[in-house]
Formats: structure tokens, C-alpha cells, sequence
């Protein structure tokens, strides 16, 4: 294998988003450095600054049709990656948002935190476009590196020190697993591009060697049983940090499992339909039952993240075209919804310093608008019609039941049921509950933006989302050939893309 | 304007609800009358639609279809039969009377109103929608709504006072509660009621799914997938088990029997249990649940009459209870006590409330003078062909129904007065007069005019009888006849689904022929 690197201009073009946020982050950086009585403020509008002009291009481009392979098939730049990039554009544009208010209360390196978020955001924006499976451990260990530090940034506190303990320990455990996973799938194809791996006839040894690289993803995902780091994690970590590592991380590894099993896998698909009906059910229904028993909000996300990536399991177990199309409208309602709960989680904990379920007594009397959100939020988590969450939801399930997997629909509609109740219980203090202190909470500008950008989108996504789930079907055109197994569908008619 | 009346009826109380959050909060007037406002364009323009459909045409009238997802196969489709127009009418009623009857409200008006809102406009959604997808969409919208009205403004009872101290409050936040039937605190009803009916809506979603799955059309759409559509026996029985639906003719006609004999015990099960509740909430609460049994034994029946009887009985118990209620709640916010053999005399103190009260009990029993009575009639003409047994005994359960009234009648308006409720006013005011004269003017109106009703919702109970009753043997394969619809003649092979039906069913018809 010879690695070509001679560039031409059509070449970097590809690059172009990644080349712009590497430079943004560059210039954040030095600006922190140069003027160091700059409001760190200014930074953050700096970086979403810079955000927004990756966006834009990336949004060019995904109108543009733009796609095409760098160095040898390492790194793609389809639709699909093209997708995941602006979706992890947008959350860290959003958590950048969110965490201004929240930077103040570190006591050192407050410039360097938007420095290291950008960090990752580039980390995993290679990471959507990794094409085989050097780039997969390359891309991976560099966004996860930015968040070993940002887990532990509370310097002080021994919970966010013992979470960045716990995220590095388990990280480097996940990594290691990785390595020896990707070794044995070299060692028995001697092929490391996804699409070149198809060909290759099944041997234990492959199945050993995917098995360890999914348990690696399955720990950056946190589905059980590769879960056990996130309770601790999402606690203890600064809570912006908490709001950004439910998210982006998430829906980068989706992208490498959504090409590692309907690319390189499609022809064992009998084989690891088992082995994901089985993660989900796990993942549903152990999120769903402990997230009952919170008492830190948190903690109850963190719970309700492992049930809500059961769920994502769902699309994947389904191991067809509809199935990654609701994956990626998932994710998308999942980011909405997530994001604006945890914002306001930040926002509570700025104004009480808290984040006790119990402290949500009488929300809504110290501050409608908050508990309306919180409100909007939890339900769209929920599923509950009209919010994003239950498109996302239906989208699921209907790709399930095109694949007769009836079990995990069935498992699927019992944990809706039962995730009703804790976010109830939440709804339940806010409202019902009379509040122990009563003084109004106030809140930033933009704090403020944030929230309504969570709104717009989990009502938008849930009552229009028609151009949304036209743009995830075109995203997806490349898994169009995977067949289901269902003889009862009428054929698919969708042009062979990819 | 016509056309799309169906648009303003669903949309008018969203808007409204939307308005108010742009209201002040301390604006308690402004907020009341935005909401009366939408309340008033969405129950007026039920009464357009109400007067303008036409029973001569069957079919689905007002449609309104707009695509909204082709990929899902969804389409925002509505549209409204002879059924359908009545239950829209009925919701845009008692919207209007209830956002009057609720006009006292002082903690969080506004809060309250868009609930209110909310709730009663995916309430008409369910009415109206031709699609499975926006029927699962807007039953399970309302129920989040109900959970809040409930479980906020709902009232209490002194056991609930007993748990705020903090001990209590660590007890009402377990989940083991949950499961706790003797509490009867507002927020475990609110709660109860809403993971009860997730569960059932759940359920519900799963037989949506089968249909969509092996109707093989990919589509929710409810008018072609009765047409197109065709489902082997026992898919069909266990969907139906699931969700009812005039999709599956052959299973309702198989499983109504079961139903007749269920709804005998809805009918005396909630009679028995009305007759010996204190709580005037209990004893309204429980006369429903055994009046649900009337207009299920009119359904089990499969007959013109009998159907049209149960539409219409729909309609005048939602009028007749949204009265009992509302003067129950007005009773209770006059005394603060919901206990009928420590209540009486209040007739002295409330002469306008006691008078509706017995026209909305009288109602509620079935008297001539009310559309209930001809609800009622019809009902038990239509049944008595087919179940003269069960017909009989709900004419036992019209008895029954009649004592549990009279006594809660005469325990709360006669008898002696206890001083403390010498307080109690009566209803002066226009607007709190207003909502009970609305609907007992509908109650009483459809007495009188009960034709053009009775065409309306003949219109769409004909061909879904004719539908239901009719079976018609396309082909015979061997010594199993397959029994196809008739609307599935021109069906292509290849839709695919198709399972051999099973013998049982065959037997059955077969049965039926000689």
C-alpha cells in the first residue's frame, strides 16, 4: 500500500471545512493568548463565529453535491458525513452558547476551554468522515482526547476529577480494545478501507476482531453493557461538557458503526441483527428502569441517554436504508431535545447552584418560560406528539416493523411507557410542586438562544418534517442497495447512489 | 371558506393557545377572553360545518388532505362522516362551555387556558382524522394536557393534605405509590391516568404498525387502506384486539358477541358502584362508565338503529355529563365538599343550580324532554333483535341509573341544610349561567329537532353497517372459501399480506348462508 499525497486544489476543497475550523481554532487560541484581558465572552462568540462559517460551507457543499475520497480511501466526504458534520457543527455552536455563563466558574484556563471544544469538534468531524479503520482509531482517540481534559476542568472538585479518572481509564480501555479489534480484522483481510472488507469471506477471527471494535464504539455511545462510565461522567463533568459529550461524540460514532455494519458487514447481517437486538433491548430497558430511581438530573439524562441510544439501536438493528434514515432523524430530534434540557439544567444550576431533581419543586411559578422549555423538552425525550421526538420515534419503529422485529418493537413501545414516568416525575415538580424558594430565576441572552434554538427545532422537526426527512433519505442514498428481509415490502425504487 | 371549515375547527384553539402565551399572566381578563375568543370561533364554526354537511351524500365530507410525509406514507388528511360530525360538534360544545364553567380559575390562568386549549383541540383532531398516523398523533397529544389540568388544578383530598409534610412528600414521590389504588390525591390520579392510557395508546401504536406493515401499501391513510387493503383472520383479530376499526369488518362481526356480553357488565358495574359513592364526582364519574355500556351494546349490535342510537347517545351524554360535572364543580367550589349525605338543602341557596342539576339528571336517565331519550330508545330497539337478553338487562341498569340520581339529587339540593353552607351562592352571573343554558339548549333542541340529526348520522352509519354485515365469497380454492370484501375486486395480486384465511371463519359464514 503506497500513500499517494500530492493534493491538488479539487482535493483540498474536501478539506476544506476541517482546514477552516483547524485555522479558527488556531486564531482562538492565540487571540487568548495575545490579549489575555480580553472577556473570554468575546471568545465564545469568536468560536461560534468561526462555527458558523464551517456551517455555511458545509451546508454549500451538502447542496452542492460535493463528494469524494482523500489519501487513499481514508476519508470520504459523501452526504452522509456531510450530515453528521453539520450536526456536530450545530451542537457545538450550541454548547458553546450555552456554557458562557457556566465558564466563569472555572478558576483557570477559562480561553482554553473554547479552544479544547473546538478540538474536539474538528476530532469528530474526521471522525464522521473516516472511511477505513486506521482513520476510525485515529480520528476517535484525537476527539476523545479534547474531552479527557474538559471532563476534569472543575479542577477542584473532586466529583469532576474522579469523572475524568473514570472517562480516561475506560477511554484507553476502549481504545486498546479497539486496536486489538482492528488488528485482527487486518490480520484476517488484510484490508482496512470499509468497502474493501466486504468482500471478505466471514472467519471467526473477523467476527472477534468487529466484535471488539463495536465494544469500543458501543463505550463511546454508552450502550450497556459498555455504559458503566456514564452516570459518573455526565455528574461530575462541568455541565455544558455533560451537554456536549451526550451529543456530538454520539452521533460521530454512529457514523463509523452506521458504515462499519451496512458497508463492510451487509453480507453478515444475520449474524450481528442478534447481537444489536440484544444491545438495544439491554440499553432500553436497564436507561429506563434506573433513570426511576434519580435524584440528580444529571444523572437522570445520563440514564435516559443510554435508554434514548437503545432506541437508535432500534434503526440499526434494522439493517436497512429506512433504518439509517430514521438513525440520522433520530439523532437529529435527539440533539434538539437534549441539548435544550441540559441547557436548561445549566441555566437552573447558574441561578441555584444545584442539581437536584428535588430543586425543580415550583418551576414553573420562578420561571415560566424555563419550565415551559424544560417541559417541551422532556417531552419531545419522550415521544409524545407533536414534539420532534416522537417523528424520530415512529420513524424508528416503522423501520423495525419493516424488518418483523417484533420483539424489539414490542420492548421499544413497554420503555416509552415506562421513560413517561420519570420524565413525568420531573414535570410533576415543576409543576405541581410548590417551590421551597420562590424568588424568580433570570437568564442570559445567550442562554436564552439557545433554548429557543431547542424549541424551534423540536417543534419544527415535530410538525414539519418533511424537508428534514427528505434531506436524511438523500444522506443515506448509498445504503440503498441493502436489501430487507421483508418478502411483503413492495421493492424499493431508489437510485443506486453512493 | 366551506372547504377547509374542518381547518379553522382543529386550528382555532392551537391559535388561541399559542396567543396566550403572549399574554400577560397578570392580565387574568385578557387571558380569560383570548381564550373564550378561540373557544367561541372553534364552537361556532362546528356548528357551520354541523348544519352545512349533507346526510344525502355518504362518504367523508369537508376533506381536506395535504401530504406531509411521502416517504412515511403520511398525508394530513381530514375529514369528517356522519359519526365524525356529531363527536367534532359535541367537543366544539362543551370547549365553549368549559372555558366558562373554568372562568374562576385564579392560580395560573393562563397556564390553565392553554392546557384547556390544547387538550380539547387534539381531542377534535382524533374526531377527524382519516389518517392512523395523525389519529395516534393527536390521542396521544391530549393525554399530556390532561396529566397537567389534572394534576395542577385538580382537586385534593384531605389524605393529600396529610402528605405535605417532609416525610409525606418523600412518600408521594416513590413509585411504589404509583401503584397505591386507595390514594386519591390528584397527582397520582393525574399520573394513573396518563401512564394508563401511554399503555393504552402504546397498545394502540402497535396495531397501527401491524396494519401499516401488512397492509403492504405504506401508507396510514385510513380511506385506502379500507378500499385497498385486505388482512388474513387471525392478523386481523389480534389487530382488532389492539385497535377497533371499521378496516377489519369480518373480525368486528366475529368479535362483537364478546362485546354485548362486556358491555352488560360496564352497565351494571358502574350503575351498582354509582348507587353506593358518597363523592358526587364518583357517583358522575361511575354513571359514565356504565352509560359507555349503552352506547357499546348499540355498537355490538350491528344494526342501522342501534348504531345511530349510540352515536347520538355519544352526543347527549357528552352534554348531559358536561352538565353534571359542571355543577358539581360549582357546588363544590360553593361548600368545599363533594360528600352527598353531609350536603342538602341547597336549593334554598342555589335555585338556578338545582334546576339545571335535575334537567342535566333527567337528561342523564333518558327522560323524554331530552335527546338522550331518543338515544336511548334507539339503542334498545335496534339491540332487541339480536340480544333481547342483554337489552333486558340494561333496561334493569336504566333503573338503577334513575335511583342513583334521585338520591344524589335529594342529597344535595333537599332535606335539611347544614348551617356552614348557608354561605353557598348561586349561579347569577351570565357567565356562569351561560355554559349550563348552552348546553342544556342543545340537549333540549335536538329533542324537539331530532331528523336532521338523525339523517346526519345515518349517512355514516349505512355503509359502514352494509359494510360490516355484508359478506360476499369471491372464490372458492378447494374446501376453503376465501371471503373477500367486495371493495377488494379490482385489488391487484400484488399486494402482498394475503394470508388463506382460517377454517374457524369459514365455518362461521358458511353457518350464516344456510
Amino acid at each position: 500500500m503506497t500513500f499517494n499525497l500530492t493534493l491538488t486544489g479539487a482535493d483540498l476543497l474536501l478539506l476544506l471545512p476541517e482546514s477552516l475550523l483547524t485555522f479558527w481554532l488556531c486564531v482562538v487560541l492565540t487571540v487568548d493568548f495575545v490579549w489575555p484581558r480580553m472577556p473570554k465572552e468575546q471568545l465564545a462568540y469568536l468560536s461560534v463565529g468561526g462555527l458558523a462559517a464551517v456551517l455555511g460551507t458545509l451546508i454549500w457543499f451538502d447542496q452542492g453535491g460535493l463528494s469524494g475520497t482523500l489519501f487513499n480511501n481514508m476519508f470520504v466526504l459523501d452526504r452522509m458525513a456531510l450530515f453528521f458534520k453539520i450536526f456536530i457543527v450545530l451542537s457545538t455552536m450550541l454548547v458553546i452558547l450555552a456554557s458562557m455563563d457556566y465558564v466563569h466558574r472555572f478558576r483557570f484556563f477559562q480561553g482554553e476551554y473554547y479552544f479544547l471544544v473546538l478540538m474536539s469538534a474538528l476530532g469528530m468531524m474526521f471522525m464522521a468522515s473516516a472511511n477505513d479503520l486506521l482513520s476510525v482509531f485515529v480520528t476517535l482517540e484525537f476527539s476523545t482526547f479534547g474531552f479527557y481534559v474538559l471532563v476534569a476542568y472543575l479542577r477542584e472538585d473532586m466529583a469532576s476529577n474522579e469523572a475524568g479518572l473514570k472517562f480516561f481509564i475506560l477511554g484507553v480501555f476502549a481504545a486498546g480494545l479497539l486496536a486489538y479489534g482492528i488488528s485482527l480484522v487486518y490480520g484476517e483481510s488484510g484490508k482496512l478501507v470499509f468497502s474493501d472488507i466486504a468482500s471478505t469471506p466471514g472467519s471467526p477471527g473477523l467476527a472477534i476482531g468487529f466484535l471488539l471494535i463495536f465494544a469500543a464504539l458501543g463505550f463511546k455511545i454508552g450502550a450497556v453493557p459498555f455504559h458503566s462510565w456514564i452516570p459518573d461522567t455526565y455528574h461530575g463533568a462541568p455541565t455544558p461538557v455533560t451537554a456536549f459529550l451526550s451529543i456530538a461524540p454520539k452521533g460521530a460514532a454512529f457514523a463509523i458503526l452506521l458504515r462499519m455494519f451496512f458497508v463492510s458487514l451487509a453480507a453478515f447481517k444475520p449474524a450481528w441483527v442478534l447481537l444489536l437486538v440484544a444491545t438495544s433491548i439491554l440499553s432500553m430497558t436497564y436507561g429506563n428502569i434506573v433513570a426511576i430511581a434519580q435524584k440528580n438530573i444529571k444523572r437522570l439524562l445520563a440514564y435516559s441517554g443510554i435508554a434514548q441510544i437503545g432506541n437508535v439501536l432500534i434503526g440499526l438493528a434494522a439493517g436497512t436504508k429506512d433504518g439509517g434514515n430514521a438513525i440520522l432523524f433520530y439523532l437529529l430530534t435527539y440533539l434538539f431535545a437534549n441539548l435544550g434540557a441540559f441547557a436548561i439544567v445549566i441555566a437552573v444550576g447558574n441561578s441555584i447552584n444545584s442539581d437536584e431533581i428535588e430543586d425543580y419543586n415550583g418551576l414553573n411559578r420562578r420561571s415560566p418560560f424555563l419550565a415551559f422549555a424544560m417541559l417541551v423538552f422532556l417531552l419531545s425525550l419522550a415521544g409524545v406528539p407533536p414534539l420532534a421526538g416522537f417523528i424520530g420515534k415512529l420513524y424508528i419503529f416503522v423501520a423495525a416493523i419493516k424488518e418483523e422485529l417484533y420483539t424489539l418493537i414490542v420492548v421499544g413501545l413497554l420503555n416509552v411507557v415506562i421513560s413517561m414516568y420519570y420524565y413525568l416525575v420531573v414535570v410533576k415538580k415543576m409543576y405541581i410542586n410548590e417551590p421551597t424558594d420562590p424568588t424568580p430565576l433570570t437568564i442570559s441572552g445567550p442562554m436564552k438562544a439557545v433554548v429557543y434554538v431547542g424549541l424551534a427545532g423540536t417543534l419544527v422537526l415535530g410538525i414539519y418534517p418533511k424537508p428534514f426527512i427528505e434531506w436524511v433519505v438523500a444522506a443515506t442514498l448509498m445504503f440503498s442497495n441493502l436489501a430487507g428481509t421483508s418478502a411483503a415490502l413492495p421493492p424499493t425504487v431508489l437510485p443506486f447512489g453512493g | 371558506m366551506l372547504d377547509s371549515i374542518l381547518l379553522i375547527i382543529l386550528f382555532s384553539p392551537f391559535l388561541g393557545a399559542v396567543a396566550l402565551m403572549f399574554v400577560p399572566n397578570r392580565q387574568a381578563l385578557r387571558v380569560r377572553l383570548t381564550a373564550a375568543i378561540s373557544a367561541g370561533v372553534c364552537c361556532s364554526a362546528s356548528w357551520i360545518m354541523f348544519l352545512a354537511f349533507d346526510p344525502a351524500k355518504s362518504g367523508y365530507q369537508f376533506v381536506q388532505k395535504f401530504e406531509w410525509s411521502k416517504e412515511l406514507g403520511i398525508a394530513f388528511y381530514l375529514g369528517v362522516d356522519g359519526i365524525g360530525a356529531p363527536l367534532v360538534l359535541a367537543s366544539g360544545i362543551l370547549l365553549f362551555a368549559g372555558i366558562f364553567i373554568s372562568w374562576h380559575i385564579k392560580d395560573r390562568t393562563k397556564e390553565f387556558y392553554i392546557f384547556l386549549l390544547i387538550l380539547a383541540a387534539a381531542t377534535i383532531g382524533v374526531f377527524m382524522s382519516l389518517d392512523l398516523f395523525f389519529l395516534y398523533f393527536f390521542y396521544e397529544m391530549s393525554v399530556i394536557p390532561m396529566y397537567l389540568l389534572l394534576g395542577v388544578w385538580g382537586s385534593h383530598t384531605k389524605k393529600y393534605l396529610e402528605m405535605t409534610d417532609p416525610d409525606g412528600l418523600k412518600k408521594r414521590d416513590s413509585v411504589a405509590f404509583l401503584f397505591n389504588f386507595a390514594s386519591n390525591s390528584k397527582e397520582y390520579a393525574a399520573m394513573k391516568l396518563t401512564l394508563f392510557l401511554s399503555a393504552g395508546a402504546v397498545l394502540a401504536l402497535m396495531g397501527i404498525l401491524l396494519i401499516y406493515k401488512f397492509s403492504g401499501l405504506n401508507t396510514f391513510d385510513i380511506v385506502a387502506l379500507k378500499e385497498q387493503a385486505h388482512f388474513g383472520q387471525p392478523l386481523t383479530t389480534i389487530i382488532w384486539l389492539l385497535i377497533l376499526y371499521e378496516i377489519f369488518p369480518d373480525a368486528t362481526r366475529e368479535l362483537m358477541p364478546i362485546a354485548a356480553i362486556l358491555c352488560i357488565f360496564s352497565i351494571l358495574y358502574g350503575g351498582l358502584v354509582a348507587f353506593y359513592a358518597r363523592d358526587t364526582k364518583y357517583v358522575i364519574g361511575y354513571s359514565s362508565s356504565s352509560h359507555m355500556g349503552y352506547v357499546f351494546l348499540g355498537m355490538a349490535a350491528l344494526d342501522y338503529i342501534s348504531l345511530t342510537g349510540a352515536v347520538m347517545y355519544m352526543f347527549a351524554h357528552a352534554m348531559a355529563t358536561g352538565m353534571l360535572f359542571a355543577m358539581a364543580g360549582w357546588v363544590y367550589d360553593q361548600t368545599h365538599s363533594r360528600d352527598i349525605p353531609s350536603l342538602g338543602g341547597l336549593v334554598n341557596r342555589m335555585p338556578f343550580v338545582s334546576g339545571c342539576f335535575i334537567i342535566a339528571c333527567m337528561a342523564s336517565i333518558g327522560m323524554p324532554g331530552t335527546v338522550n331519550f331518543w338515544a336511548e330508545v334507539m339503542i334498545l330497539v335496534g339491540a332487541w333483535g339480536r340480544y333481547p337478553i342483554q337489552v333486558l338487562i340494561a333496561m334493569v341498569g336504566i333503573v338503577l341509573t334513575m335511583g342513583y340520581l334521585f338520591r344524589m339529587m335529594r342529597g344535595l339540593f333537599y332535606g335539611p341544610m347544614e348551617e356552614q353552607y348557608s354561605h353557598a351562592r348561586d349561579a347569577v352571573s351570565m357567565v356562569d349561567r351561560f355554559p349550563l343554558l348552552l348546553m342544556i339548549a342543545c340537549s333540549v333542541g335536538f329533542f324537539l329537532f331530532p331528523y336532521y340529526f338523525y339523517n346526519v348520522v345515518r349517512s355514516g352509519v349505512d355503509p359502514l353497517i352494509a359494510r360490516i354485515t355484508q359478506v360476499v365469497p369471491l372464490a372458492a380454492e378447494g374446501r376453503e372459501a376465501s371471503f373477500v370484501k367486495r371493495e377488494a375486486t379490482s385489488l391487484t395480486p400484488s399486494v402482498s399480506g394475503n394470508f388463506t384465511p382460517v377454517s374457524r371463519f369459514t365455518f362461521h359464514v358458511s353457518r350464516e348462508k344456510e
